[in-house]
């Protein structure tokens, strides 16, 4: 029966010659295949030592990691206040900062849509991006300066006062200068805002090429049925929209544990209760500490939530948009 | 969709909305702009006092001058400029051999080359393990931790292949044809039929080099390796190296004219090289 078809597929060659016919591309591989197990796979077998007592001591004594402690670290982790207050500065500073991020990014990228003048579309579009370039540390080296409180702690002395600071106290906001960066109050929202300084330009781009995608069409026929501007957006804007919004911001769940360098570079022990953080706290007990297995164990905590996350947030993409994110 | 801009009766709400939107945008670019003239004009004065000034009443540019004759702040720009350029070079490398791989869609293996590329994406050893693999590598204190690493880049990766997706395929079967090994293809086909590509991607590859700090932290703790982000970061610790002392410059000035001089080769290619940055954000899926 089935003979007829068969003469018509093309019998794959057998696995010995295809390995031959690429061998130039394994040969070229090889680099990328060595850095991929090296800096990527050889350090998830590390992941064992979130299972050990590994400290500074089993290094120099040549003994290696203790696996004596089983789900040790792991028990420690839940009753460690540090651990706790840090999940919970993560959680609220990565879901603030995304709420605020999308809100704020959304209507940017309408209000830039509604320029007509295409060179100051343009212009605008070249500058509000350009923050997104500084690195961590010139943005941070920046704010710092600008919210310098002045050398004098005292705060009587307000002539050598940061830029932000001179603004409040010229405008009355403030009797004297604040140090918003090292207090527990201020932290947060200068955070918040930075961010936004930051990144606000850089993510009206996704949303405006969805802009430009929606078809004229769809106004024309409002207009023709008496839709003003504020229906249009609110009817035909903001829905063919939804999806892009829906798609950033789940992405963007996915990778709320991953926040790091953007508190690493602006905290301080002053602020630790706000602004600790799950990667900073690994850094300071692995690095500054040198307490191999314990940091491990935090790091693989959030590791396994973060995998979920994403896996997550593939599933609900590939529902909405027919393909995933990875 | 009526553009008239107009005051008479039935245009006015919309003129009134187009005024509104022109000043919310200068507004917003104003508090793009102003902080960064800020430290520009902090870094010409050498005073104690700034203010709210926002032009220099001197132009003295003693702190720029520290900086280029000091060694202390000298060799981490040296640093700076050598690792971005090897990170650059390297990563392009790697990225077009990996996505030249990638797009052979019938080498045996190269799916599972692929899934081994994508899992990094979503998982990964963690910081720790990852210092501990470069402590037995002895790579601790040699730039090769900061360079390697950053070298391969999955989604840069990534990123090229969806352009060399985009060659024509009837390009590599006629180069087959004739003879043209798959390195020679690579060299003589694949590579100057991708300039724009390589312009993109090497300059992601040059600003996240020009801007890495945090591999510094993690694996430098010799001084005389640290990059000039890490001596920014530097400048302001409480307990900082001294730079600046023993001179009449403020540290303030010092500190602001180390930011420009951190973003001033940036300032330079942005205008022009925008078109680049841009490719890749909107190609299909979202991209960090």
């Amino acid at each position: 029966m089935a003979t007829n078809t068969d003469a018509i597929v093309v019998k794959k060659p057998p696995l010995s010659v295809m390995l031959y016919k690429y061998r130039y591309f394994y040969l070229m591989s090889i680099p990328v295949v060595v850095l991929l197990l090296l800096f990527y796979y050889w350090p998830m077998l590390g992941i064992r030592y979130a299972f050990s007592t590994y400290k500074l001591k089993h290094i120099t004594s040549g003994k290696g990691p203790d696996y004596s402690t089983g789900f040790g670290n792991f028990k420690a982790l839940l009753s460690d206040r540090f651990f706790t207050d840090s999940f919970r500065n993560t959680i609220a500073l990565s879901f603030w900062n995304l709420v605020f991020a999308t809100v704020f990014t959304v209507v940017v990228a309408l209000l830039i849509n509604e320029l007509q003048h295409e060179w100051g579309k343009k212009f605008v579009q070249t500058v509000l991006y350009l923050p997104h370039f500084l690195s961590w540390v010139v943005v941070a080296s920046i704010f710092t300066l600008l919210l310098s409180a002045g050398s004098d702690f005292t705060g009587k002395d307000t002539s050598n006062v940061g830029f932000i600071n001179a603004i409040f106290l010229n405008l009355g906001l403030i009797s004297q200068p604040k140090a918003f960066l090292t207090d527990t109050s201020t932290w947060r929202p200068c955070w918040y805002i930075i961010q936004r300084w930051k990144e606000t330009g850089w993510g009206t781009i996704i949303y405006l090429a969805a802009l430009s995608g929606i078809s004229p069409d769809l106004y024309e026929a409002a207009e023709i049925d008496g839709a003003g501007r504020l229906k249009q957006t609110w009817y035909i804007t903001l829905p063919s929209l939804m999806n892009t919004i829906l798609i950033v911001f789940i992405l963007n769940l996915a990778k709320i544990l991953n926040v790091f360098e953007s508190v690493f570079v602006l905290y301080n022990d002053l602020v630790l209760s706000v602004s600790d953080v799950i990667q900073t706290y690994t850094y300071r007990k692995g690095i500054q500490g040198n307490d191999y297995g314990y940091a491990t164990a935090i790091g693989l905590f959030k590791s396994v939530i973060s995998l979920f996350l994403v896996t997550g947030a593939d599933y609900v993409a590939k529902r909405i948009r027919g393909y995933g994110i990875v | 969709m009526s553009t008239k801009f107009s005051f008479q009766k039935g245009y006015r709400a919309r003129a009134v909305f187009v005024i509104l939107n022109a000043i919310f945008f200068i507004f917003m670019m104003v508090c793009m702009i102003v902080p960064i003239i800020k430290i520009l004009s902090d870094s010409l004065m050498n005073h104690t006092v700034y203010g709210m000034k926002l032009i220099p009443d001197e132009i003295n540019g003693i702190a720029y001058k520290y900086i280029f004759s000091q060694d202390s702040l000298r060799r981490p720009l040296v640093v700076s400029v050598y690792t971005t350029l090897m990170t650059t070079f390297l990563g392009l490398l790697i990225s077009t051999i990996g996505a030249y791989i990638l797009i052979q869609r019938e080498m045996p293996g190269v799916k599972f080359f692929g899934y081994m590329l994508m899992f990094t994406m979503i998982f990964n050893g963690g910081l720790i393990p990852t210092f501990l693999v470069m402590k037995k590598l002895k790579l601790l204190n040699t730039l090769w931790a900061v360079i390697l690493p950053m070298a391969l880049n999955v989604s840069n990766l990534v990123l090229m292949r969806s352009f060399f997706e985009g060659l024509p395929k009837s390009l590599f079967e006629a180069a087959e044809i004739d003879g043209c090994t798959p390195i020679g293809t690579f060299i003589k086909i694949v590579l100057p039929l991708s300039k724009a590509a390589l312009a993109s991607i090497g300059l992601f590859f040059a600003v996240a080099a020009w801007s890495e700090y945090f591999h510094y932290v993690m694996y430098i703790s010799d001084t005389k390796k640290y990059n000039f982000q890490y001596k920014l970061r530097d400048l302001f610790a409480d307990k900082q190296a001294g730079d600046g002392e023993g001179t009449n410059i403020n540290i303030k000035t010092l500190q602001s004219a180390a930011i420009i001089v951190s973003i001033v080769p940036f300032m330079f290619i942005y205008p022009f090289c925008q078109k680049y940055f841009m490719t890749g954000i909107t190609m299909g899926a979202v991209k960090e």
